[in-house]
């Protein structure tokens, strides 16, 4: 019986999607690439249990079948791209909320939930899942913590790992595992093998549930945004408030170009883009919540402390609207919206590397060169600070790339890894949002050097076939029977 | 119409978007999950048959018609996605694809009854027994009632109809009816991808109502007035159509009916054409409120949930139909509502299908309110 044969009889033919045009749109996700730069898988599965994925790995790893698996496909680098066929997991079909524990502030849910989700299910407790990267209407637990993507709100909350307790896992030999500390906040015990998931991209296992720690709606929040003369300005006044003691929920620089990107719904109100002071390089907006009164406290404290940085606070409130409503709220005007107005002619591109506080203003400029030597049309820089009350950031180097043009998306992908690498030289990360996928495959060891080894190590002890997401992370290994040909 | 290949640019802005907002609030996606049958799927699958990456499949064809056209992708979106599916139907039927057998009936009906049910002509007139309205003749009257056919060939339905005419003449105004000689609008040819029969059928009609001198029409179908409206936009006809929950809420306003409100809560059900395709969303509210009192369902207006009956899904795929039916239903009841009032004869027909909440038209409910006040009138304040 072939491995397909094989599916259908353990799933149901239901469950299993052979057309070549339901395939087709499994091939692609939001990463840049020409129009017809589809690599669709071989089949599909639509799995409702842990069981019928655990079916699925059995029968792939008998037959030594790729197997790759995703949610939204809003990966911005391919993460979820099956680039070797085989088997596509769609997880959207595992949703189900099993449980919320409204004491215990956590959520047991399917991977395939997408945040939203999630969200809507715990809104009635007063109580919200605050990982909120820009995609959360599509984005899937399980690709959140697979790709640990970036959130709107990391300085008061972290990212997905923050939020992570325990997750289920079937493994590449079709094994379950529990991995993490059940319903507990912290633990001291054992090693942390449920923080590997963070960033694993599928390749060690197929994370099929999660529990996750919640936390109560704050009553109000304040969003304001302030303009420096310079981005290591904003970066003094970012640690001065944290030195001052306040909780910031949110805190992004952009740099002065990349507003424009975040304005659309103030261009469809007055047509124009929003004007800052021309002497403005740098863009913070910051956002504190929780009770009003506590609130208004630290919002006037910090706007006070501003005066010693050169800041000015932006007044029209529009400019500030349009922007989180782009960041968070997606409350778009009806038949408009941000992502397909701004992606006609040119989509957005990112490299997302981390570098030293303290050498954010250099990047920048290098950022720049390295996009103007592509012939990159800039979009900007915007840094997050996506680490729980402290300073360090995730940064998004963005550029518009034709995609029609597939030279441009090659000189896109040249760009992506110059920047990447030039990070590591930084003292810094090649990734800080977007993981490796087969993009940053290649050159991974000028990142983690001799260490590579271990995490190859790690691979083939949760999947030793080779068959979880194979080209993420490391070059494909070739199989056996391969080699002997 | 345009053509799926003048979309081209659009399902290639889709791909390099790659967004799917349009996933979160499409009622047969987060029924079914499969990606084709929601309009970032759907987009790629016109792509990908334009670059002829695969041949028309079933599968293919399932992605076309498995849709209710109800334009909540479009509420998230630039893109006109409604109108891409309305192409790729029209593409498939043009490139060999037989018409779905569900869908051949109600086109044979509309070419020999002139609706698509089935129903003989003269069945058109039955409603308007007893009403005393006269029949529309050149240059008699300038405000045309458009019955529909749904409405006016289905019993049950035809209690909606009286009201709305017992209303408009309760407030004196002036109007006629067609009879058995009113058109269908081609809303139905339109929605399951017979774009040729439907501008020649359309041609017709815009023929047939300059003839009679009319100036306005007022329906009380969702689906005539957005076609009736967009037609005659699209000719440049100066004849303006209206929806009657539009025209009775403006009589409320001028004080023109005697109205009693009750303190049952009531939760209201946007109809896709009458909402977010034809932008009417505050009238029926008012409406509603004037007569009772609203309470509203989580996603109401442009985020409002369809009802599973539209652009073919019902006959097509009445499975599927009835879960969207029954999901909406299960909205209002979590409301506390004891009645579900909407205003179209799909979305009323679909949701009495699944029981659980009383189901109400919108005018029949207004006429009640202002029947019991018949002896002992109080202006509704609201």
């Amino acid at each position: 019986m072939s491995y397909i044969e094989e599916l259908i009889t353990a799933l149901g033919k239901e469950k299993v999607l052979l057309d070549p045009s339901e395939r087709f749109v499994y091939g692609a996700d939001w990463s840049p690439r020409t129009p017809d730069e589809f690599e669709p898988p071989d089949v599909v599965v639509l799995p409702r249990t842990t069981r019928d994925i655990q079916r699925v790995i059995k029968i792939a790893y008998e037959h030594e079948i790729p197997v790759t698996a995703g949610g939204g496909l809003t990966g911005m680098l391919g993460g979820a791209v099956p680039i070797f066929g085989g088997i596509y997991i769609d997880t959207t079909t595992m949703n189900s909320v099993v449980e919320v524990d409204q004491r215990n502030q956590t959520i047991r849910v399917q991977a395939g939930a997408t945040l939203q989700e999630v969200n809507d299910a715990v809104q009635p407790y007063d109580l919200w899942l605050p990982h909120q990267p820009e995609s959360k209407w599509v984005c899937t637990v399980g690709s959140a913590i697979a790709c640990d993507n970036d959130s709107t709100f990391g300085v008061r909350y972290g990212k997905i790992l923050n939020c992570l307790l325990s997750a289920e896992i079937v493994t590449g030999t079709g094994e379950v595992l529990e991995l993490g500390h059940r319903k507990a906040h912290f633990t001291s015990s054992g090693y942390k093998l449920k923080d590997l998931l963070a960033g694993s991209e599928g390749t060690l296992g197929i994370i099929t549930e999660a529990t996750l720690k919640l936390e109560p709606i704050p009553a109000s929040r304040r969003v304001d945004m302030l303009v420096f003369p310079r981005m290591g300005s904003a970066v003094d006044y970012l640690n001065r408030l944290l030195k001052a003691g306040l909780c910031i929920e949110a805190a992004h620089i952009n740099c002065k170009r990349r507003l424009r990107f975040y304005t659309h719904s103030y261009k469809q109100k007055f047509g124009k883009d929003p004007e800052i002071p021309a002497w403005a390089e740098a863009l913070l907006a910051i956002a504190f919540a929780g009770d009003v009164e506590a609130v208004d406290m630290q919002r006037n404290y910090a706007l006070k402390l501003a005066k010693e940085y050169e800041a000015q606070l932006v007044e029209e409130r529009e400019i500030v609207e349009a922007w989180w409503a782009s960041k968070y709220t997606l409350d778009f005007e009806p038949f408009k919206q941000k992502w397909p107005d701004s992606q006609k002619q040119k989509k957005f591109g990112a490299a997302d590397p981390g570098v030293p506080v303290g050498r954010l203003e250099e990047f920048y400029h290098k950022f720049v060169q390295v996009a103007e030597k592509h012939n990159l049309e800039i979009i900007g820089m915007n840094a997050y600070l996506e680490h729980p009350n402290s300073i360090g950031f995730s940064l998004s180097c963005a550029v518009f790339v034709d995609y029609r043009n597939a030279d441009e998306v090659r000189r896109f992908r040249e760009f992506h890894d110059e920047l990447s690498k030039l990070a590591v030289a930084f003292e810094g990360t090649m990734s800080t949002f977007m993981s490796d996928t087969n993009q940053k495959a290649p050159y991974l060891e000028v990142e983690h050097g001799p260490s590579l080894k271990y995490m190859r190590d790690v691979k083939r002890l949760f999947d030793p076939k080779g068959i979880l997401n194979p080209g993420k992370k490391f070059p494909r290994e070739v199989k056996q029977d391969e080699r002997a040909q | 119409m345009s053509e799926l290949n003048e979309f081209k640019d659009e399902l290639e802005t889709c791909f390099g978007t790659s967004c799917g907002f349009c996933e979160r609030g499409c009622p047969v996606y987060q029924t079914l999950k499969v990606k084709t049958l929601c309009m970032r799927g759907r987009n790629r699958t016109m792509l990908g048959l334009l670059q002829g990456k695969f041949e028309i499949t079933p599968a293919v064809v399932q992605a076309a018609f498995e849709c209710t056209l109800c334009g909540n992708c479009d509420r998230w979106c630039s893109l006109k996605n409604t109108e891409h599916t309305r192409a790729f139907r029209e593409y498939l039927l043009k490139h060999g694809v037989e018409p779905m057998k569900e869908h051949s009936s109600l086109v044979a009906s509309l070419k020999n009854y002139g609706n698509p049910w089935f129903q003989p002509r003269s069945a058109r007139n039955r409603w308007t027994k007893g009403l005393n309205i006269p029949k529309a003749a050149p240059g008699k009257q300038e405000v045309l009632f458009f019955a529909g056919c749904t409405s006016a060939v289905t019993k049950p339905l035809n209690r909606s109809l009286v009201a709305t005419a017992k209303l408009l003449q309760r407030a004196d105004v002036k109007f006629a009816t067609m009879g058995q000689d009113e058109p269908c609008c081609g809303s139905t040819l339109l929605r399951v991808g017979q774009t040729d029969a439907f501008e020649e059928l359309s041609a017709d009609n815009m023929k047939k109502f300059e003839s009679l001198g009319i100036k306005k029409i007022i329906t009380a179908c969702p689906g005539c007035y957005v076609t009736l409206k967009k037609s005659f936009e699209k000719s440049g006809s100066k004849i303006e159509a209206t929806h009657a929950a539009q025209e009775i809420a403006k009589l409320i306003e001028d004080g023109k009916l005697n109205i009693r409100k009750s303190t049952e809560r009531m939760t209201y059900h946007d109809p896709c054409h009458l909402g977010r395709l034809g932008g009417v969303f505050e009238e029926p509210r008012e409406i509603v409120r004037a007569a009772a009192t609203l309470v509203e369902m989580p996603n109401n207006r442009y985020e409002s949930r369809c009802c599973g009956a539209g652009a073919g899904l019902q006959s097509a795929f009445p499975k599927l139909s009835r879960e969207l039916a029954s999901k909406r239903v299960a909205e209002a009841k979590a409301t506390g509502a004891t009645t579900l009032v909407t205003s179209c004869p799909f979305c009323e027909t679909q949701l009495r299908t699944v029981p659980g909440i009383k189901v109400l038209d919108l005018l029949e409910l207004l006429l009640d309110a202002t029947e019991i006040e018949k002896n002992n009138t109080t202006k509704n304040a609201s």
